[in-house]
């Protein structure tokens, strides 16, 4: 069972070996509840690999990791996790809404603790009038709003996102991106984002872990003191200019440059 | 004038061509009846005892309609388990191969005696040659399902059942409807020579080898045209649900 002590993502000397490759050297990191990480790294680096270990969808080979005191299987089964991969995996047979309801709807036996309304999120997100909709209807953006909303509806006190919005272009990225804040933040879910963009990192995050090349090891982490609620406006203020050149030069520094 | 009309008006200019060049094929050459027919002969042939072809339509009909069912339902069973473990589909390949492989005309008599003349052995043959195509058809379709919503189930520990219903069976319904129009003009053959190399009461397989032994062109190939229109028909009723049931899939969409 959980207790006050264990609460969060505890990530404890955790390393993962494909076949013959390192792909991920031993790494720690712990995430508090509600707290929203950031993982950023260059390609290869071991990133994705790292949310996959914590979501339970890969185990490692060695160390440990516990969501609120329980194994990521443990976790899964309970429905603690909402995931959102890299590409946004909407299933083309479900119109939008059934879309965004797919993880309440599976492991129903499970119920969620909090679990969310789609249909008001897909309002919050501004697809309600896309509800009776096919996924090939919608644009790459929206598909992946739907992708967000889905994961949202859970209620799950944890969500890994993996590369959300890698696919998109920079006007769609930086909606993105603000519209995951606004999402976020009245939440309280405690996130791990894995990104390859510095304003993603910044705009988002409580805290920014850097990894190094692969096999990926955390080389630093930077503290996003950043005041809440975060709205577009803050990505012209200094201070968060200067927040991405301190996680920019963590990043060269890990490749040795 | 739609896209749809359009193409509606074309496919009817083809079909109208094709009997033209037939009709008058036939009749340039003077082609015996019995080795080619005029379609203007098979309509009459036709017109002079309707109900009798209808009947036997009917009946091969329930043949082949019986037969892919079943074939279907076996082949779902099978691909699941094929589809989730490498090893089984690894092992079934021999069987499969051999099915598709084995001419069915030279075993027929087998079949006769395994499953008694007539009916059974029309629906058993049509099962038995058209699993092969659901068979590999299931499988490659569910292993095709989109890999980050495999993931996506697994994040929430989706039972195998879940991921079978709702995700790996959905994705191999495009195939398997791809399956079922070939598996059509395969059932349909196999069930027209079963009905006549089996000895069935009627159906026309049955009919057509009557007027064969009989010598009667006229009879022989109105029984070989109301096979075809039968095939015709299944196809378009596949097309109709395959629009239904695949709306959201890429091959119904208009470009």
């Amino acid at each position: 069972m959980s207790t006050g002590a264990e609460a969060g993502i505890e990530v404890v000397g955790a390393a993962k070996r494909f076949d013959r490759v390192d792909a991920l050297a031993t790494v720690d990191l712990t995430v508090a509840p509600g707290e929203i990480v950031t993982v950023i790294g260059p390609s290869g680096c071991g990133k994705t690999t790292l949310l996959r270990l914590i979501g339970g969808l890969e185990t490692p080979s060695a160390g440990a990791i516990t969501i609120d005191g329980e194994t990521p299987e443990r976790a899964k089964g309970r429905k603690r996790v909402g995931f959102v991969p890299q590409a946004p995996a909407l299933l083309p047979w479900r119109t939008v809404e059934a879309n965004a309801r797919l993880l309440l709807d599976l492991n129903a036996a499970v119920t969620p603790p909090r679990p969310s309304d789609p249909v008001d999120l897909l309002d919050r997100v501004g697809l309600a009038e896309f509800r009776d909709a096919y996924p090939h209807e919608l644009s790459g953006g929206m598909q992946q709003r739907v992708g967000l909303v889905r994961a949202f509806a859970l209620g799950a006190p944890y969500l890994l996102m993996d590369e959300p919005f890698a696919a998109l272009d920079e006007i769609s990225r930086a909606d993105m991106r603000h519209l995951l804040a606004e999402l976020c933040e009245p939440v309280g879910a405690g996130v791990v984002f894995v990104t390859h963009s510095l304003a993603e990192a910044v705009y988002l995050s409580d805290r920014v872990v850097v990894l190094g090349p692969r096999p990926g090891r955390v080389v630093g982490t930077v503290t996003i003191d950043l005041p809440r609620p975060r709205r577009p406006q803050l990505e012209d203020d200094p201070a968060f200019f200067a927040l991405e050149s301190e996680v920019r030069a963590l990043l060269l520094t890990g490749v040795g440059r | 004038m739609n896209r749809s009309s359009r193409s509606g008006l074309w496919i009817t200019v083809g079909a109208v061509a094709l009997v033209l060049i037939w009709e008058a094929l036939v009749r340039l050459l003077d082609v015996r009846p019995f080795v080619l027919l005029a379609p203007s002969r098979i309509v009459s042939s036709f017109a002079d005892d309707p109900g009798f072809y209808l009947s036997d339509a009917w009946v091969t009909a329930r043949h082949l309609v019986v037969g892919l069912a079943i074939a279907l339902a076996i082949a779902l069973v099978a691909g699941s388990a094929l589809a989730a473990w490498r090893p089984f589909e690894h092992a079934a390949q021999p069987a499969l191969v051999l099915v598709m492989v084995t001419p069915w005309v030279a075993y027929i008599t087998s079949v006769r005696l395994v499953t008694g003349p007539g009916t059974p052995a029309a629906v058993f043959l049509v099962a038995f040659v058209t699993i092969p195509a659901f068979v590999y058809a299931t499988v490659g379709g569910m292993r095709g399902a989109d890999p980050a919503a495999r993931e996506l189930f697994s994040s929430v520990d989706a039972s195998r059942r879940e991921v079978l219903l709702r995700l790996r069976l959905p994705s191999a319904l495009p195939a398997i409807f791809t399956a079922a129009r070939f598996n059509v003009g395969l059932g349909l053959g196999a069930a027209y020579y079963a009905e006549g190399a089996a000895g069935a009461r009627s159906g026309l397989g049955e009919s057509g080898f009557r007027a064969s032994a009989l010598n009667e062109g006229p009879w022989l190939w109105t029984t070989i045209l109301c096979a075809a229109m039968l095939g015709i028909v299944a196809q378009f009723a596949l097309i109709l649900t395959e629009r239904r049931l695949l709306r959201w899939h890429q091959s119904q969409r208009r470009a």
